[in-house]
């Protein structure tokens, strides 16, 4: 009965880890069509889109089954409850990087961002979803609390995109549009990064037993 | 072990209480009767002597003390006197045993069980002088009934002996099983507790010679085996059916970042990369695969097989190399293969141009001089480049054509510029020369070409009115120093490290207007391999570039 209770959770760890490395891929992908300027790395990202939803399904169903079926009390309840809620999180930065990856192939090209800091912007936040899943992977504390931390680097890395658009547009109005794209752009991978310290924190509960701070 | 012998002990002494119970009392009874037997014969004897001449009277009287039954019967069998019953009432005795025998043979005994078996009778007649008898008897307790009386004690005495036996036996067992409990196993046969034990622990004894030697020769397999793994530059991986690791070399570890707790974890802890995984799946299905995985800066080949055993996959190996430097250079041949066609085929495409309109015969006269010193032109670039290729397959074939020789740099590069300062020239360049003698060992005409090729570009790649200073100087460890300094366009950072690859341009229209075969650069850093000189490059967009070449100490240096 235990063992394959234990068999199950050891499923349920393998199932996270992959759906976590689909939204790597997804977001990794979205930032490559957005910098590069990728059709084809665009079409990607809706299918690896696609697949996370899928994932998210099946991670739901087996969280249900575990509930229902074994009844698990103290850590393993954490462990399941928490799992339930980082597949919503994970869902929606698939979702926000289909979005970018939208929003990208609206974008004219031959445009250039050298001076605008959208590029940093996605790198941090692919470090961020990166670490979040890291921390789960190896149950590191230490990790997940830095992902909390970055969180504010990201916010502020958003203000000066907005700051740089805001100079851009009173250059020349003709830019509108484009800015415009490039400040939603910048917004979700604000929100990603929003939804990785969320990764970090159901990450801290699982382990602690507390979320943010606060036994539930 | 301990029931059993419980059990028998419980068995044993159940059965010798029973036994005992039983004996003990058939002795004892048969000693009391025995006792009673004599107590009545003596009475009888007694009471015969003490009767006198009216034996009525003191037969009544003699009843009245003795817990006996007297009766006294006449010689034809008639009962004269009875102390329990009236004389009438009673029947004729001459039927009776011990009657009979004591009218034949002075004295007579009986013994009879009541109907209920719960008592019996012991009779004892003695013929007195006038021929009747006297028989004295007595009632006493049965054997069965004494039997049966006594069972309460027994029962009692059994159970009692019942929680002894328990007890000791547990004792018991505990003393019996301590000694072999506390056997020394690995060297049985100095631990004999008892001495039955010894053909057993001789077999233990065998067979734990043979478990260590095969455990020695396992262990022996297995440190040969991660001497191997682990010494590989190689990754090697081995997965289970659920791509948990089985078996982990070094470079693994410190490629995929595996931890000295990664066995028996899933694969997927440590490297989520979808082209990795999927490898991973296909060696799990049973097909080998393989894929290129970026980690850390640099690119592996990923090389799965699955592991059959029965035609049913059990497991996968996993092999990592590192192909990093493997695959840039299959990406340079490529480019080179590609670059070089294309560089031949511009010139000779122009030429076959040409040379269509001039066999077309429409080309007026005065127009052939033209046409043909294009052709010319283009031949002698087509040529140029082909020499250049040709020179750079003997550099890369090691090949340095003449010998080696001491060569005085300044004067060479002196020489160089004078060749060259007409071309400047046309490019309002200044071109200057400065700085020590120097003396390197080396291919005078290599290095010739390399001073050629740098200080050519360092004109070629000018400004007007810029200028090229060419230095060459002693270093401190005996070495000499040439630098090419220019004033000119400069090269962009990301093309800094490619200009030296053949072919490669900055320019990538490939324009004829400086001219050159985009091999130029390469010569020189093939030059500088061959000399085992350091070739160096700074460069500012726009204000120009450093080129700096190092030669070691000709007299410490070997044959190059």
């Amino acid at each position: 009965m235990r063992s394959k209770f234990d068999e199950q959770l050891q499923q349920l760890h393998v199932e996270l880890i992959t759906m976590g490395g689909l939204c790597e891929q997804a977001i990794a992908a979205a930032a490559k069509a957005l910098l590069d300027g990728d059709e084809a790395l665009a079409r990607e990202v809706f299918h690896t889109d696609g697949e996370i939803d899928r994932k998210e399904r099946e991670i739901e169903s087996l969280c249900m089954r575990l509930l229902l079926q074994q009844q698990p009390v103290a850590r393993d309840l954490r462990v399941i409850s928490s799992a339930l809620k980082m597949v919503s999180d994970m869902e929606r930065i698939g979702d926000q990087a289909s979005d970018i990856a939208e929003i990208t192939r609206c974008i004219q090209e031959g445009r250039t961002w050298g001076h605008i800091s959208i590029g940093d912007m996605a790198r941090a936040t692919m470090r961020m979803v990166t670490d979040s899943i890291d921390s789960f992977v190896k149950e590191d504390l230490k990790l997940a609390r830095a992902v909390m931390a970055a969180d504010d680097t990201v916010d502020a890395l958003f203000v000066t995109v907005k700051n740089e658009l805001i100079a851009l547009i009173s250059e020349d109005s003709e830019n509108g549009e484009y800015c415009l794209d490039l400040l939603m752009i910048a917004k979700y991978f604000e929100r990603i990064g929003d939804h990785a310290t969320n990764i970090a924190e159901w990450v801290e509960y699982s382990i602690t037993g507390k979320h943010k701070g606060e036994p539930l | 072990m301990k029931k059993k012998i419980l059990f028998s002990m419980c068995l044993v002494s159940l059965a010798a209480v029973l036994l005992t119970a039983l004996f003990t009392s058939l002795v004892l009874y048969n000693r009391t009767y025995d006792e009673l037997k004599d107590s009545i014969k003596t009475e009888a004897e007694y009471i015969s002597v003490s009767m006198g001449d009216d034996p009525i009277p003191y037969l009544q009287t003699a009843a009245k003390v003795t817990p006996s039954r007297v009766t006294w019967i006449a010689a034809d069998g008639a009962v004269l006197f009875d102390s329990q019953s009236a004389p009438g009432e009673m029947e004729n005795h001459s039927g009776r045993k011990e009657f009979q025998a004591a009218v034949e043979t002075g004295r007579g005994e009986d013994t009879r069980l009541s109907s209920t078996l719960q008592e019996q009778s012991y009779y004892y007649a003695l013929r007195l002088s006038d021929g009747s008898v006297l028989r004295v008897s007595e009632d006493t307790e049965s054997l069965y009934r004494t039997l049966l009386r006594s069972l309460p004690v027994v029962a009692l005495l059994m159970a009692v002996v019942l929680g002894v036996c328990v007890l000791l036996s547990f004792w018991q067992t505990k003393r019996i099983v301590s000694p072999i409990n506390n056997m020394d196993l690995e060297h049985p046969e100095e631990a004999v507790a008892y001495s039955e034990l010894s053909p057993l622990l001789t077999r233990i004894e065998r067979q734990q010679k043979d478990i260590k030697g095969h455990v020695e020769s396992l262990r022996r397999m297995q440190a040969e085996f991660s001497a191997i793994t682990n010494h590989m530059s190689e990754g090697f991986l081995i997965l289970n059916g659920q791509s948990a690791v089985l078996s982990h070399n070094r470079s693994a570890d410190w490629i995929l970042g595996l931890d000295e707790d990664a066995q028996g974890k899933n694969i997927i802890c440590y490297c989520r990369n979808k082209d990795f995984l999927a490898v991973v799946g296909k060696a799990l299905k049973g097909e080998q695969a393989e894929t290129v995985l970026k980690r850390a800066g640099r690119s592996y080949l990923v090389t799965a097989n699955p592991v059959l055993e029965r035609e049913e996959v059990r497991g996968a190996v996993v092999l990592l190399v590192d192909g990093t430097e493997k695959l840039s250079r299959e990406k340079l041949r490529r480019e080179f293969s590609a670059n070089v066609s294309h560089e031949l085929k511009t010139p000779l495409t122009s030429i076959s141009g040409y040379a269509e309109i001039m066999a077309g015969g429409i080309v007026k006269a005065g127009d052939v001089p033209e046409l043909a010193g294009r052709i010319y032109k283009e031949a002698q670039r087509l040529i140029a480049m082909v020499e250049d290729i040709i020179r750079l397959s003997q550099l890369d074939e090691g090949n340095p054509g003449p010998q080696t020789e001491e060569v005085e740099l300044l004067s060479l590069a002196e020489e160089v510029c004078a060749r060259l300062r007409e071309r400047a020239a046309e490019r309002e360049v200044e071109l200057t020369v400065s700085g020590n003698k120097a003396a390197v060992l080396g291919v005078r005409q290599v290095l010739d070409e390399m001073i050629t090729n740098l200080v050519d570009n360092a004109v070629k790649y000018n400004k007007t009115g810029g200028s090229v200073q060419v230095i060459v100087e002693k270093t401190t460890e005996g070495g000499a120093k040439l630098i090419v300094a220019d004033t000119g366009i400069g090269i962009p950072e990301k093309d800094r490290n490619r200009v030296f690859e053949r072919f490669y341009r900055v320019d990538k229209s490939h324009s004829k207007e400086t001219g050159g075969t985009g091999l130029g650069l390469s010569i020189v850093r093939h030059g500088a391999q061959l000399h085992g000189a350091e070739l160096q490059m700074e460069s500012k967009l726009g204000i120009g570039t450093k080129v700096r070449i190092t030669f070691p100490n000709a007299h410490c240096q070997g044959h190059p």
